[in-house]
């Protein structure tokens, strides 16, 4: 797992490489590269999306998606949208279900009474 | 602690149950030919995702869906691979302005908007995805496909409210050629870059083509759009758009710095220099620009001016049919 890890950024980086000594575009400003410098990004963010596909997809995985599902769902995603999910896929909202939402209806409730004084569940004193 | 508790019962409570406000439209609007998927466990993302798709035009169902964006551990599929999913099936997603008003004009214009809502606390959230479809102001509703709800009506201060406890985020898909009708030019350029080589081409260039038409003295557009003609191999194109942009914003590096480039390009090495010793006098030293431009200066003074022959050719000068440039 680990050697694969290893392999993979190090395709990421010969692939950057290729991409930034190809010698027509080089001094070009892509409309990408240049949103980045307006929003204040840095313009090597791009080798950080190289690596965030591969722990995006190792983290899809391990999240129980299907190897070559996660496969295609990376590069579906444009290296900002990679930037954003690397590392969050736990912590970004996941919608699923609406159904619980009777729970959060008895919480508040429970709430109501709380602060009425009706009941005393939260206060440990 | 005890006062933000209060005044969050207060919040739901008023914004669920009393509403003062005026209406915010007179005139209601109901998408009723919009289909409804009635979503199975945990997969309201890919039953809203198809609804909105099928909506657009595409035959398909939630099933087929699922594998494109649920994530198994987290019960559920982000707002990120939704956006995706979009693309990979064909239609380019736009995230809306996160406000009431941006979603009430895409209805107008016949749009239904996929939105995220938290339908329980900032704290202890519940994300769910649905599909709004209307807006009624004589019953002040919202109208939703919504889990295995056809047509849900929520008040609208409850929706709000739920849907500002997402960011008050959500995104409409549009077909080949298609502008939403509250886009803003800043927002439909950071769509269609964010989309680059992940739609049809041909999509791009018709949605550079729409926007342009829409805002046709926008130089974030009109950089864009040079970008991508330059992109596809249209220099012409690419360099009548870089110099339409230098028109209306002399000091615009990136473009002068492209312009540059492409003069290089065809040879035309004394006018690639001119125009890149001007970008570099305009910048502030620490832009971040400056290394890019820089790049563009070294090779400019490395090329060799007999080498090339210039091909650039101003349209309608020199003899040369103005179509010639097309």
């Amino acid at each position: 797992m680990k050697f694969r890890r290893i392999v993979s950024h190090l395709v990421a980086i010969s692939l950057l490489l290729a991409q930034v000594l190809s010698p027509v575009h080089a001094a070009m400003v892509g409309t990408t590269d240049y949103l980045g410098v307006q929003d204040r990004a840095s313009l090597v963010a791009t080798v950080d999306a190289v690596l965030a596909r591969a722990d995006v997809r190792d983290e899809l995985v391990a999240m129980g998606v299907d190897p070559a599902a996660a496969l295609e769902r990376v590069d579906a995603l444009s290296d900002a949208e990679l930037q954003q999910l690397a590392g969050q896929l736990e912590s970004l909202p996941a919608g699923g279900d609406g159904f619980l939402a009777l729970v959060g209806a008895v919480f508040v409730v429970l709430i109501i009474l709380e602060l009425t004084g009706v009941i005393n569940i939260f206060n440990k004193a | 602690m005890r006062l933000g508790a209060a005044l969050l019962v207060l919040g739901i409570v008023l914004g669920g149950c009393v509403s003062t406000r005026p209406p915010l439209r007179s005139a209601p609007v109901e998408l009723t030919d919009v289909p409804f998927f009635a979503q199975t466990a945990y997969q309201c993302g890919p039953a809203a995702l198809a609804t909105v798709l099928n909506d657009s035009g595409l035959d398909i169902l939630p099933a087929d869906i699922t594998s494109d964006v649920f994530i198994p551990d987290r019960k559920g599929s982000l707002q990120i691979e939704l956006v995706a999913a979009a693309r990979r099936h064909g239609r380019l997603p736009y995230l809306i302005e996160g406000d009431v008003e941006a979603l009430l004009t895409e209805l107008e214009a016949g749009r239904p908007v996929l939105v995220l809502q938290n339908l329980a606390f900032r704290r202890w959230p519940k994300w769910h995805y649905a599909v709004v479809v209307g807006y009624l102001p004589g019953r002040d509703r919202f109208v939703l496909r919504s889990g295995r709800k056809e047509r849900r009506q929520t008040p609208t201060g409850l929706f709000a409210h739920r849907w500002s406890l997402a960011d008050s985020w959500g995104f409409v898909v549009l077909d080949e050629g298609e502008l939403p009708a509250s886009a803003s030019a800043d927002g439909w350029v950071r769509t269609l870059a964010a989309s680059e080589g992940r739609i049809d081409p041909e999509f791009a260039r018709a949605g550079y083509e729409a926007g342009l038409a829409r805002w046709p003295d926008n130089p974030l557009l009109l950089f864009a759009a040079a970008n991508f003609h330059y992109g596809s191999g249209d220099q012409a194109g690419a360099l009548k758009l870089y110099r339409h942009v230098l028109e209306l914003e002399p000091a615009h590096p990136a473009a002068r710095n492209n312009l540059a480039n492409l003069l290089l390009e065809r040879g035309c090495v004394t006018q690639a220099r001119l125009e890149i010793d001007r970008a570099l006098a305009d910048l502030p030293a620490d832009d971040p620009l400056r290394p890019a431009l820089e790049d563009t200066r070294n090779e400019a003074r490395a090329a060799d001016e007999g080498s090339a022959e210039c091909r650039q050719v101003e349209p309608g000068s020199d003899g040369k049919p103005e179509d010639a440039w097309q």
